[in-house]
């Protein structure tokens, strides 16, 4: 099943790093590229349109849009998806971003979601954990996220990985310590600030911290959609144990 | 296996049907449980809750909350004009698949979420 990429050719930046907010654990991702696209003021630049995709569209300020787009300035650019994405469509979606992260030349790519933890209502600060196609990206993450050494990922972000590594495109995820179950607007702050050090951004999170209860009542819906598909991927083999390295 | 495949259809109804209930001025939560060997833990995420008006039951084999927000809510407040209505209540009905001891049930409030803990017997 084929998934288009309908752009807005003019508005592409030349250069950029792409950050990937998919719908995932605590929903961090959404929070955190929603904060990002309005403190950053960005612009759409691309939506995206397949037959694998639940048939909604989303308005706001009463234009229709696709619930899967991307956003951008001059260096960056965001794909955001407002809809829990179907488990069955993460394979094509997964090989079609990183396809189309390719073929526009981006620096990097970043994707940006939860690692669910049980014991969250303990956790004041959330930390934020990277996983790298190539321990090199460590001279970009530097000492802002820890490097996940062990473990599983689960979902259309361990495809991207797979991906990214099979044609050598440069990739990180940043996974913070999050709720499974309950959008995580704290979680998603950790991600910025990590974000604000890798990327130089300087977005402040004081109003997205301010707004958490707006925004865990806003995001419920999205994220019991979400929670639905997660559980379909088998997203708790996370908590495995991992085997014995071979 | 009647009861079961009824509960399988009532949850996914649940699941299928809108969390407001415009009428009733009642939201469902999200909720989560875990069961320990030891103990069943329930979550409910109750964002604008009065801390002061909060109730934990047991029904049956059920644990029932009933949480009242601080102020009512509309649904203006998310830009909708298409849809009227506000709440001012959550309630959510968990079914508890384990024996447990409803006698010592405790729960705290904490970053907003309700954690209810029921030792099992």
């Amino acid at each position: 099943m084929e998934i288009r990429f309908v752009e807005r050719k003019e508005l592409i930046p030349k250069k950029f790093v792409l950050i990937n907010a998919l719908p995932d654990v605590g929903l961090v991702g959404v929070i955190a590229a929603t904060h990002l696209i309005s403190s950053l003021k960005m612009k759409e630049i691309a939506y995206l349109d397949s037959e694998v995709f639940p048939p909604i569209i989303v308005l706001h300020e009463g234009e229709p849009k696709s619930p899967i787009r991307i956003l951008a300035n001059d260096s960056l650019a965001i794909l955001i998806s407002e809809t829990a994405v179907p488990a069955e469509a993460i394979y094509p979606l997964a090989n079609a971003i990183v396809n189309w992260a390719s073929s526009k030349n981006v620096e990097y790519m970043i994707s940006l979601g939860g690692l669910a933890v049980q014991n969250r209502q303990d956790i004041d600060s959330p930390k934020v954990f990277a996983v790298l196609t190539d321990k090199k990206l460590m001279n970009i993450v530097g000492d802002s996220a820890e490097l996940m050494e062990e473990g599983y990922i689960v979902g259309a972000y361990a495809l991207m990985i797979k991906k990214c590594m099979e044609i050598k495109l440069p990739a990180i995820t940043l996974l913070a310590q999050s709720f499974f179950s309950y959008p995580d607007p704290e979680a998603a702050a950790a991600t910025i600030k990590v974000l604000n050090k890798i990327l130089n951004l300087n977005v402040d999170v004081s109003e997205l911290l301010q707004r958490g209860e707006e925004i865990r009542l806003r995001a419920k819906d999205i994220m019991r959609r979400t929670q639905a598909e997660l559980i379909k991927m088998n997203k708790a083999q996370e908590y495995d144990l991992p085997p014995l390295y071979m | 296996m009647e009861r079961k495949k009824r509960e399988f259809f009532e949850d996914l109804m649940n699941f299928m049907s809108s969390s407001w209930n415009e009428e009733a001025s009642i939201m469902q939560p999200l909720y989560n449980m875990v069961l320990k060997p030891n103990e069943v833990v329930v979550t409910v995420d109750l964002p604008y809750v009065d801390l002061n008006k909060i109730e934990v039951k047991a029904v049956e084999d059920k644990l029932e909350v009933l949480a009242k927000t601080k102020e009512a809510i509309c649904l203006s407040k998310f830009g909708l004009k298409h849809r009227s209505g506000e709440f001012n209540c959550y309630h959510i009905v968990v079914q508890i698949p384990v024996p447990v001891d409803w006698r010592r049930l405790t729960y705290r409030l904490k970053r907003g979420i309700l954690e209810v803990h029921l030792p099992r017997l």
